[in-house]
């Protein structure tokens, strides 16, 4: 491995991230909250370190193998999350720095989950700034840097290939540079859209561009202590809810209906799963919210049941109701919804529908084959074949994902958490939900779990948003042989 | 699917199952209580219905398919657990029906669940009648059949194979009655064992004949409503833990052994996991009670680790403590050894540990290809290379097994079941375990749950027995059709 060749494009996505910092800090110009100086510090600090690193290297030019890959993605969203961590720092409103790269990797790994006991009496810098990570992570800095990289002379299909392992993201354009900003342009319009139409509800610009970017991000960071509760307005709840849909379908379906393919999204198998799902658990959680008479009428249990079910499929996090107060069995269902997670290619986390699709079918298949043994059903998605390779690292990503859960949730509970909690903060972070359950619900915050435990939620977040092997690989001894 | 053939078999294996209910009746007239005449009713019936379904089809030809296998598989359970019923409905032992059927396939499937609410006060005959049905159920009421059935002249290794799909039993004789007549010896000889180990531990015959059947079959019924806690003798715990764990061994290995083998046991990799299992969690259990001072002094904290995690692990369910009252680490702990269960051809159900050692060992193998794309390496547990479709069929039927527990805990949720009692109470019986946490914990038992709630559990500890599969094939349309 060339770590010289590594540190320099390290340096140039650091670099960049630093430079992202500006937009908070004419926020905090504008509003003069006091915050303007830590935020231009930690500017100057990130674009100096990275700016370092890239002239230090700047000879350095190599092509990037698939090992490289695995290193640049994950060191690069964990250097990007501390880095994110210093306005905090510098405007000392966390008591620790684990709090601060909490936060700020809770925000690039569009998690949502926080340790900010009070949300509203902080400056509206620190505010945007978090709701900048989400944007920022949203389309990943690894896509943001696959737009931005080819200007300093790389080309590699093999970082999309590190941070997407699986079902491969359709290639719109042949050049992974393209593909990003095409995809990148759609992910802009459809939250300048959000922008607006918060606008016209009468929601402030603030309140909307932070809540905007929080919902294309799928990420939930609000400005706002009990999220979108806080407005009580049917007319955001409802606004919200339908661009957190769009926000976890694939973007490269997006960008087709716009170019005029009206029936895109239609012709994708996944998305239609995906939809079918969504309306199938809102009337299930209507129904039950109905009948077990948690909201006065149909249309009060509708209202929450259409927010609350895509914010937790879409693995956002805002939300309109604390659901830790509903009945048993619909806790159990937003706790199983959270291992299910947006269609690939969409800024949503956890396992992928393709995946729990494709799971489902080939359990149905198997069950086909046991009454004819002799019957050979290839596995389709779609009108594609799915080749047997591909089956087999989506079931090994499945049974991975459970086990880290399994892992993790022993170590959270072995630190002392409460069952309950312990199990839902690691299926809310591995899957990049944000609220779990219990100690970590809708109205809690993450800010009263041990530093420990904290650490071992920051490495679920970063694990589950690159898709667990790309993490995992790094930790194998054979990796780092020769 | 040719049902008089059905029938023939059904109606043997129904006659057979009627006459074991004799040893009850000796057991009643030997103490002298009124129940002898509920058990003389419902052997009588029995008999009779199974009789006049051999003769109905006496003229059925001997083979049977694949299909039919799974349908006789079922039927013959669900037979049993009617049937199994007659003596508690006869001595009004249940207030309904649903009770005494959910009683009698706790005992067949040896789970071990009840919904009785006293013990001691209850006729001998009763309480032996349910050790019985966990003795019967133990090596399955199939491989009875298997060692019993090839006098009548069935003989098929199919009936084995819709029993055990998956890593596949060893075959220690090429003829599957002989491979059924040897194993069962070899389970009569260790409950002999038993029963004498106990007598030397100071109980006496009639407990130790029940508790012994309830050890070998890991089923859990006990003859005291404190199950095992109630003698306080550290010398019976240690006796029921050793049995318990070879009870969770995989039986042929025991007749190898038994056969001169010596080193039958020694390179096992299934066994070496089973017992690093038991080893490691009854470890970490010792230290936590030590450290939360729950039991004095070490040797306490070991003696109360050792007796729950080897009653977990081998889906037991005996308990020497109420282990709901532990620190929640040692409570998930056990929830997640209630998954793993204990070795292919045991008595014990869960997942089966060959199965978790297949899916660590795909899963770690799969990480080594992501970073050697080139390298041919095969799997291999026991020494034997497992084969791709193996795998495929090990992760396919985790994640059926998975599947299963979620959707049954949203039911017993949807039911007002509390949460941790609904998904523990799924767990156990789906695992033949039989006590969960909370509601349904060790001092707890499973009468509170409603009617629905109840079949639900059933369902549960049928699929859970038969291996899923089994069960869950003759709900696909496919298997119905021509």
């Amino acid at each position: 491995m060339s770590v010289r060749f590594i540190l320099k494009i390290l340096g140039a996505m650091i670099f960049f991230f630093g430079l992202s910092m500006l937009a908070p800090m004419i926020v905090a110009l504008l509003y003069g909250d006091g915050d303007f100086s830590a935020i231009a510090l930690s500017a100057i600090v990130t674009v100096g370190f990275g700016g370092a690193l890239v002239l230090i290297f700047k000879k350095e030019r190599k092509e990037i193998g698939i090992r490289e890959g695995f290193f640049i993605v994950a060191a690069g969203w964990f250097l990007a999350g501390l880095f994110g961590g210093l306005p905090y720092y510098f405007a000392e409103i966390f008591p620790s720095f684990t709090d601060c790269a909490f936060e700020s990797i809770s925000g690039l790994t569009t998690t949502g989950a926080t340790v900010l006991t009070s949300i509203e009496d902080k400056p509206h810098g620190l505010l945007f700034w978090r709701a900048l990570t989400h944007w920022l992570g949203g389309m990943g800095i690894i896509l943001l840097g696959i737009a931005i990289l080819p200007l300093l002379g790389v080309g590699g299909m093999q970082l999309f290939k590190a941070e997407v392992p699986g079902p491969t993201a359709d290639k719109i354009k042949p050049r992974v540079a393209e593909t990003a900003k095409t995809l990148w342009a759609v992910y802009v319009l459809i939250t300048a859209a959000e922008v607006v139409m918060l606008m016209l509800g009468g929601m402030g610009w603030f309140d909307a561009v932070c809540h905007s970017f929080a919902t294309l991000a799928t990420g939930g960071f609000s400005t706002r202590n009990l999220s979108i509760e806080s407005y009580n307005s049917v007319y955001f709840d409802f606004v919200i809810a339908i661009f957190m849909m769009l926000a976890g379908v694939n973007f490269a379906l997006h960008y087709r209906m716009l170019k005029g393919d009206l029936k895109a999204w239609w012709r994708d198998a996944e998305f239609r799963f995906y939809l079918w799902l969504m309306l199938a658990c809102i009337v299930a959680v209507t129904a039950s919210l109905y009948f077990t008479r948690v909201y006065p009428n149909l249309f009060e249990s509708f209202r929450r049941a259409f927010f609350q079910v895509p914010t937790i499929i879409t693995t956002t996090g805002f939300t309109t109701a604390d659901f830790d107060k509903w009945p048993s069995f619909l806790r159990v269902l937003l706790f199983v919804l959270m291992f299910v997670g947006g269609m690939s290619g969409s800024t949503g986390g956890s396992v992928k529908i393709v995946r729990i699709q494709l799971l489902i079918k080939q359990v149905l298949n198997e069950l086909y084959r046991l009454v004819h043994p002799r019957v050979v059903m290839p596995l389709r998605l779609g009108r594609v074949l799915v080749p047997d390779n591909v089956m087999r690292s989506i079931w090994n990503f499945f049974i991975l994902y459970l086990l880290l859960f399994v892992a993790c949730s022993l170590i959270m509970s072995a630190l002392g958490l409460e069952f309950i909690t312990a199990i839902t903060s690691v299926a809310a972070t591995i899957g990049n939900v944000g609220p779990g359950l219990a100690g970590v619900g809708a109205h809690e915050n993450y800010a009263f779990i041990p530093l420990f435990g904290k650490w071992i939620l920051i490495f679920c977040m970063i694990v589950g948003r690159l898709e667990i092997y790309t993490v995992i690989v790094l930790l194998l001894p054979g990796y780092w042989r020769k | 699917m040719r049902v008089r053939n059905m029938i023939r078999v059904l109606g043997s294996l129904t006659c057979f199952y009627g006459l074991t209910m004799l040893a009850p009746l000796f057991v009643s007239l030997i103490y002298r209580e009124s129940d002898w005449s509920a058990f003389l009713s419902s052997f009588l019936i029995t008999l009779f219905f199974g009789l006049s379904l051999y003769f109905i089809a006496f003229r059925a030809t001997r083979e049977i398919t694949n299909r039919e296998g799974f349908l006789i598989v079922t039927l013959a359970w669900a037979l049993a657990g009617v049937f199994g019923a007659l003596p508690y409905i006869f001595t009004h032992t249940f207030a309904t029906v649903t009770d005494a059927l959910f009683e009698t396939i706790s005992g067949l499937t040896t789970t071990g669940a009840s919904v009785m609410t006293t013990i001691e006060d209850k006729p001998h005959g009763i309480l032996f009648w349910r050790a019985l049905t966990h003795w019967i159920g133990g090596m399955g009421i199939i491989l009875l059949g298997l060692a019993i059935l090839p006098l009548i002249g069935v003989g098929g290794m199919q009936l084995f194979r819709a029993e055990v799909p998956g890593p596949s039993t060893d075959k220690i004789k090429p003829r599957i009655a002989d491979t059924a007549k040897v194993l069962w010896k070899v389970y009569l000889l260790l409950t002999l064992a038993e029963v004498v180990a106990l007598l030397f531990g100071g109980m006496n015959l009639f407990d130790a004949v029940c508790h012994s059947f309830a050890t070998i079959a890991t089923g859990g019924f006990s003859t005291r409503n404190l199950s095992l806690e109630s003698y306080n003798s550290t010398a019976i715990e240690m006796i029921v833990s050793f049995f318990m764990i070879l009870a969770g061994i995989n039986f042929a290995l025991h007749f190898r052994f038994l056969t001169r083998q010596k080193k039958a046991y020694a390179d096992n990799g299934e066994l070496r996991l089973y017992l690093g299992l038991i080893v490691g969690a009854t470890a970490v259990a010792t230290v936590v009670l030590k450290t939360h001072q729950l039991y004095g002094d070490w040797f306490n904290s070991f003696r109360y680790a050792l007796f729950q995690v080897s009653s977990i692990i081998t889906c037991t369910g005996f308990s020497s403590a109420d282990f709901d009252r532990w620190p929640d680490l040692l409570r998930l702990i056990l929830v997640l050894l209630m998954f793993v269960g204990a070795m292919v051809g045991s008595t014990g159900g869960g997942l089966k540990v060959m199965r978790v050692l297949v899916m660590f060992k795909n899963i770690y193998l799969e990480l080594y290809r992501l970073i050697h794309p080139k390298a041919v390496i095969v799997t291999r547990v026991n020494k034997q290379a497992i084969d791709h479709t193996l795998i495929h069929s090990v992760l396919v039927y985790i994640t059926a097994y998975v599947a299963v527990f979620v959707v049954a805990t949203l039911i017993l949720t949807a039911l007002n079941v509390d949460l941790i009692s609904a998904a523990t109470g799924a767990a156990a019986t789906l695992g033949g375990v039989g006590p969960g946490l909370a509601q349904v914990g060790a001092h707890g038992n499973y009468a509170e749950i409603p009617l629905l709630g109840k079949w639900v559990l059933c369902f549960c500890m049928y699929a859970g027995r038969l291996e899923i599969y089994t069960i869950i094939i003759l709900l696909v349309p496919a298997f119905w059709r021509k």
